[in-house]
């Protein structure tokens, strides 16, 4: 895998300009937007001493100097990985999005354990049926299935669970994990459940992720679908795969070997940045759900004046995108020899 | 190469996960009385001295204060406090304390824990103006009679015990919080972010386990409480989750799937479907109150004829009955039914000839157009907000331009008054309950002229300001006379319609068959708090 010693460099840096300036331009916004924080952090005081502890506030978070030098402040703080302790609960920020983070985190990850393979298949099957009514057929579905609005989606299958009496609401019953003793460990309840062999916790848990992974999993399948019967129908018509065809060679090891292992780093790049943009369905279709997650989070943050959890997220959003964008150009050059980092 | 570094890693994981799936015991599964309470709002903190919003359903349960408000008598009870004295001019109070009560890290509760709460309430708010330590302003001294004797000596006369009482900045918590958080001194912020961060040692009845304000908190029964022997009750719950669900419509749902066990606020129109299922109701008048205010700073809200004939045209009583669906009372005056200073008298008739003619002596003249700001999470505060547009619309002629709001920003909002009057709406309504016992706490704050960031009207009023003052110092000395004091100031605040109390709200709680809640276990005064130690669950 050939990696140039400066790759790394560059994406450090990438990063960095990308962390820096997402938190000066989200800083800069939220703080001419309505939204006092000053108030928040303060507890909204009343009594004689109520602006007195709106002031004092003002101080301790920064406020009172030029809206510059707080960017700033705030820039280092995000860069420190420390930003502090959250205006709205007065915990702090890294605990406030470690969970909603590690919610979502698992949310996508179940949904692309099988939305990525079944988009890929669904994919292959109708290209090997070019012309026909499935091929017709899976084209249109996988346009319908990525231009479906997700948060409309969601909600229909939560309104279809209700009228058939299941509430999947939240992502497990607090009551099951006090009466099976469950501990957290990684923040992944699917996982954690399972070191623990507590079946119980993991199928409660399981079950109520399912509705919103379906609700996730319509864009990637539909992408992926598209993208995989094009993909593949190209490569078909390559030369070599016509000539592995003249050589008589098995049809099941054209399409193994010639054919899929050609498209493969495009499936990687396409799956990859899809699984980025993803986050954003999750995010709407946790808040459908009840599901703790960065959705929620985000969300009332801005409605409680919580910048430091709200530009935290944002910041450490880039870095996962950029993480993700990595991790994907790697794996692309881990896959295909031609590519050059 | 490579496929051996695969295979290496694939290994190494492998075993790591063994490992980990053997060294961990499965669970054993237990029988405890769980109960899971679901609340509609994320806690705020949890600090027992600065603490002022949300974080009291937990501070309620996990710690305890000197004396405790029985609103059914309207009197005032012992609690970590057995007995207390007073002097004759009011300015010293001698509380004496219940022995062999246990902080839940098993240290003693004492005079020394008392001194050092009190202490940290008050000079917190002294330094920089937060919590409600304003309570405490009066005290100047606390002076350590003996280990179970507390002397507090006040700068001015006031009702200790009545202050004691507070749902706020009240709460004795043990001196050993100062090693666990390595703080120096009690106003280290070292200590607020341990107690926020999910730290607690109180004396309640029930010990705080897991703290995630935005989604759950976990409280188990304090087995060592001091109180158990009094309220004799083996079927209390072991483990209370309180569940932040902030969707009515999933409170309903969660009940119906049995997920919630307690609901503090379903749709109000689900209630009666609910009873019919089974569910038990248990309807709380609160001290939680919907007022309107007027922008008496900006024209034609500033013209006094011009607001009574708006508080004259709203059918308070069919709003009660279409709107709240009878949950709801309809307020006189501002200070809520039941709580102490409440006048009666205080309404303004529903006559829209009555109305007319104010709109007329007025003198404003048509069009005229004013705007009403309102919170957008309440479902009653949207629907008053909508039926007021039509028959100020309808029956008065005054166009109605609707500004509904998220709380922090209606807030933010309305506190521009005193700044720029003149584009802050003409109506707010905004809710309030209670953090002292004393009619001080509703009118000082939205009514003083020095409130600045709760008078949402900007009345200034010497006379008024005067008024309030002089009652809150009397309390401790003449608290007949005082409460007369009050009395006539809200009686200001009447006549000059400054604000129209709207209703008191009555909360239905609804609850499964599998609790028998007593009605003591809800209270107006400590809004939210379900005193879980008098729940018995039955299986």
């Amino acid at each position: 895998m050939p990696i140039s010693s400066n790759y790394f460099l560059k994406r450090a840096i990438l990063a960095l300009a990308v962390v820096v300036g997402v938190a000066i331009v989200s800083y800069v916004i939220l703080m001419v937007t309505p939204g006092d924080p000053a108030a928040k952090w303060a507890g909204n005081p009343r009594g004689p001493g109520a602006s007195k502890a709106i002031e004092t506030a003002r101080q301790e978070l920064g406020l009172d100097q030029p809206i510059y030098v707080q960017a700033l402040n705030f820039v280092i703080k995000v860069l420190s990985g420390n930003i502090g302790i959250s205006i709205a609960y007065k915990i702090p920020v890294s605990r406030v999005i470690y969970t909603g983070f590690m919610s979502t985190l698992e949310l996508l990850i179940v949904t692309y354990a099988f939305s990525a393979p079944l988009g890929v298949f669904l994919g292959l099957y109708a290209s090997l049926r070019r012309g026909s009514f499935i091929d017709s057929f899976v084209m249109s579905l996988g346009a319908l299935l990525a231009s479906t609005p997700t948060f409309w989606l969601a909600t229909m299958i939560l309104t279809l669970l209700l009228q058939v009496g299941f509430v999947p609401y939240g992502r497990v019953s607090p009551g099951l994990l006090i009466e099976t003793g469950f501990k957290p460990i990684t923040g992944f309840i699917l996982l954690d459940s399972l070191l623990q062999r507590n079946l119980v916790v993991f199928a409660d848990a399981l079950i109520r992720l399912i509705p919103a992974a379906l609700a996730v999993s319509v864009y990637p399948i539909g992408a992926l679908a598209r993208l995989v019967r094009i993909l593949v129908a190209e490569a078909l018509l390559e030369d070599y795969v016509k000539a592995a065809v003249a050589w008589g060679i098995k049809r099941s090891t054209i399409i193994k070997t010639f054919v899929l292992r050609s498209i493969t780093p495009s499936i990687v790049q396409v799956a990859g940045l899809s699984f980025a943009y993803s986050l954003v369905d999750a995010m709407v279709v946790e808040a459908v759900f009840g599901r703790e997650g960065l959705g929620s989070i985000l969300l009332d943050s801005l409605y409680k004046s919580d910048f430091r959890v709200a530009i935290g997220l944002i910041a450490y959003l880039s870095v996962f995108y950029i993480v993700v964008n990595t991790l994907v150009d790697l794996l692309q050059a881990h896959i295909d020899p031609r590519v050059k980092l | 190469m490579r496929r051996l570094t695969v295979v290496i890693l694939a290994v190494l994981a492998v075993i790591v996960v063994t490992a980990a799936y053997f060294a961990l015991k499965p669970p054993a599964p237990t029988k405890l009385r769980v109960i899971v309470y679901a609340y509609s709002d994320t806690i705020t903190g949890i600090d027992p001295s600065l603490e002022d919003d949300t974080g009291l359903i937990i501070l309620g349960l996990v710690y305890e204060t000197l004396t405790y408000y029985d609103h059914s008598t309207g009197s005032i009870k012992p609690r970590l406090a057995v007995n207390w004295t007073v002097s004759e001019d009011g300015t010293e109070w001698i509380f004496h304390l219940r022995k062999g009560v246990l902080f839940h890290d098993g240290t003693p509760f004492n005079a020394t824990a008392v001194k050092l709460s009190i202490e940290r309430a008050r000079d917190a708010y002294r330094e920089t103006g937060r919590g409600l330590g304003y309570i405490w302003d009066a005290v100047e001294e606390i002076e350590i009679l003996d280990e179970y004797t507390v002397k507090l000596k006040l700068s001015h006369p006031q009702r200790l015990d009545f202050l004691a009482a507070a749902t706020y900045s009240a709460y004795i918590f043990s001196p050993s919080v100062m090693a666990k958080s390595g703080a120096t001194n009690y106003l280290d912020k070292r200590l607020e972010e341990w107690f926020n961060s999910g730290n607690a040692v109180g004396t309640g009845p029930y010990k705080l386990v897991y703290y995630d304000p935005m989604r759950e908190i976990r409280l188990e029964k304090f087995d060592k409480w001091w109180g158990w022997e009094y309220v004799n009750n083996p079927e209390a719950p072991d483990v209370v989750i309180i569940r932040i669900v902030l969707d009515p419509a999933t409170q309903y749902s969660g009940l119906l799937s049995g997920e919630i066990d307690i609901a503090c606020c379903v749709p109000r129109v689900n209630v009666p479907e609910l009873a019919k299922k089974g569910f038990r109701v248990e309807e709380v008048q609160t001290y939680r109150n919907f007022v309107m205010f007027f922008n008496t700073k900006r024209y034609p809200t500033n013209v006094r004829e011009f607001r009574l004939a708006i508080a004259h045209a709203i059918n308070l009583t069919a709003v009660i009955k279409n709107v709240l669906l009878g949950y709801g009372r309809q307020a006189s005056g501002v200070i809520p039914f039941g709580f102490p200073g409440h006048i009666e008298g205080l309404i303004y008739e529903f006559n829209l000839t009555i109305a007319k003619n104010y709109l007329e002596k007025s003198g404003v003249t048509k069009p005229v157009k004013i705007e009403v700001l309102y919170q957008k999470d309440y479902e009653e505060t949207v629907q008053f907000a909508l039926l007021l547009k039509t028959v100020l619309e309808h029956e008065l002629g005054i166009a109605v331009e609707l500004n509904p709001q998220g709380w922090e920003m209606l807030r933010d909002i309305a506190r521009g008054i005193w700044e720029s009057p003149e584009t802050t709406p003409h109506i707010i309504i905004a809710d309030w309950w209670p953090t002292i016992l004393s009619p001080y706490d509703y009118l000082y704050t939205m009514f003083h002229s020095e409130s600045k960031e709760w008078n949402f009207a900007g009345y200034e009023n010497a006379e008024f300001n005067k008024l309030i003052e002089e009652a809150w110092a009397l309390e401790g000395v003449d608290y007949e006379k005082a409460m007369e004091m009050y009395a006539q100031a809200q009686r200001i605040i009447y006549e000059e319609a400054v604000a129209v109390g709207l209703w008191d709200d009555v909360r239905p709680y609804v609850y499964s068959s599998k609790l028998l809640i007593p009605k003591e276990a809800f209270s107006p005064y400590y809004m939210y708090v379900i005193r879980f130690e008098l729940v018995k669950v039955r299986e």
